[in-house]
């Protein structure tokens, strides 16, 4: 395959993927592990991300042993499974984490996860988003993830995806790790995500897109 | 009038960038070029590529400089890719350097102009752990030129290699301290870990 092939197949998957943020995509029925994907009735059409408090020992998977060392052992891991994405967060004092869930294109890590995301915190909040665009979905299309920092208030992220809005829950006090297959720019190595903060009872308390670029 | 700043507000807020869109411009003289397919890549290729970027600057999740030996902005913000200057951040320097495709499946060498605005889609916690088709981890002991030593922060390519604990290692290290060789003793630091490109031709 030539080279301007190449160029042109990574264009249309851009293209692609950024086309696929519209309105036009049904809800889906279910999540990523199979459970029916409940609705938030404040926000029509949404899908709630199911989302727990578990211990360190999730991590088993994502994080070498040395790495878990270097972990307390009482340190809460906040677990999401969305739509398309899976994904394990948590933080020292000075770092946030997160395990990426999906399809690593390489073929080099197993399932479930393809990334493992370390970022640093500024007075609790994070510094850079930390976008990962490494993984795929099932349908091997680019699957991005990134963290949003909750404001004040705020119990759930929404984000815009094909035809829904997808909700996370906060939780811990951590940064929500979010992921998306809409806006996602592979060739610049950014992504796009369209994002509203609401509160306990579903009233906005802001939107705007969230523009992240790999980094560091 | 509220309204757009209440809008403005959130953008900020939302993309963590604080207002850095109103920074300078030098990415509107980069380009968003092709690479060049290549046949071969050494590495004391990679060695002049990475040598040329010294005192360009660095900008967090960039990929263009020219070859002014001139940071045209210095001293931005950290961990702010919106402020737009000079320069590669750790990760894309390592990427540009070694050659390597935007899709993590390819493991065909890609030369990027200088110019050229690109990251790629590796962090250094990425490289470090070997992601990536052209990637792999190697022993610290046995890293030489053109390998690299990497955290889950931070990744510089071994410019000399040193037998007495340290190596000259070439970076993009900081907005203060800009792109540049540096003696550095990642080989004796265990947040550090060894890793390789696949491929080198000579």
């Amino acid at each position: 395959m030539g080279l301007d092939r190449l160029m042109l197949n990574a264009a249309a998957v851009t293209v692609a993927a950024v086309a696929g943020c519209g309105h036009g995509g049904d809800r889906p029925a279910r999540l990523l592990d199979g459970r029916p994907a409940a609705e938030f009735a404040p926000v029509p059409g949404s899908v709630v991300a199911t989302a727990r408090v578990l211990q360190l020992s999730a991590l088993a998977d994502c994080l070498s042993i040395s790495e878990r060392a270097t972990v307390p052992a009482d340190t809460p891991v906040v677990e999401r499974v969305g739509v398309s994405g899976r994904s394990l967060t948590f933080a020292s004092r000075t770092r946030v984490f997160a395990c990426d869930g999906g399809i690593d294109p390489a073929g080099e890590r197993p399932a479930p996860w393809c990334g493992a995301v370390f970022g640093e915190l500024e007075d609790g909040r994070p510094a850079d988003p930390r976008l990962d665009v490494l993984c795929v979905d099932r349908a091997y299309e680019p699957l991005a993830y990134a963290f949003v920092d909750p404001v004040p208030g705020a119990r759930w992220i929404g984000v815009r995806q094909d035809g829904y809005v997808e909700l996370y829950e906060v939780l811990g006090g951590l940064p929500v790790r979010i992921a998306t297959t809409c806006g996602i720019d592979l060739e610049n190595d950014h992504a796009a995500f369209s994002v509203t903060q609401y509160d306990a009872e579903g009233r906005e308390l802001l939107r705007g897109e969230l523009e992240a670029a790999v980094a560091g | 009038m509220k309204a757009f700043i209440a809008a403005l507000v959130a953008g900020f807020a939302l993309s963590g960038v604080s207002g850095a869109q109103a920074y300078h411009r030098f990415w509107a003289g980069c380009n968003a070029d092709p690479p060049t397919f290549m046949t071969t890549m050494t590495r004391d290729a990679a060695q002049t590529y990475a040598n040329a970027a010294r005192y360009e600057g660095y900008q967090w999740g960039g990929g263009c400089w020219n070859y002014d030996d001139v940071d045209s902005y210095p001293n931005d913000p950290p961990q702010q890719a919106g402020t737009h200057g000079e320069g590669g951040d750790c990760s894309g320097l390592a990427f540009k350097t070694w050659r390597e495709s935007t899709d993590p499946t390819k493991d065909g060498r890609y030369y990027w102009y200088a110019l050229r605005n690109v990251h790629g889609p590796y962090t250094a916690a990425d490289f470090r752990a070997g992601y990536g088709a052209p990637n792999h981890t190697v022993a610290k002991a046995t890293a030489g030129v053109m390998d690299a030593f990497a955290s889950s922060t931070h990744i510089g390519l071994v410019f000399i290699r040193s037998l007495y604990g340290g190596d000259q290692i070439v970076e993009a290290k900081c907005e203060t301290c800009g792109t540049n060789i540096f003696y550095r003793t990642y080989r004796g630091d265990s947040s550090y870990g060894g890793v390789g490109r696949w491929g080198w031709t000579g």
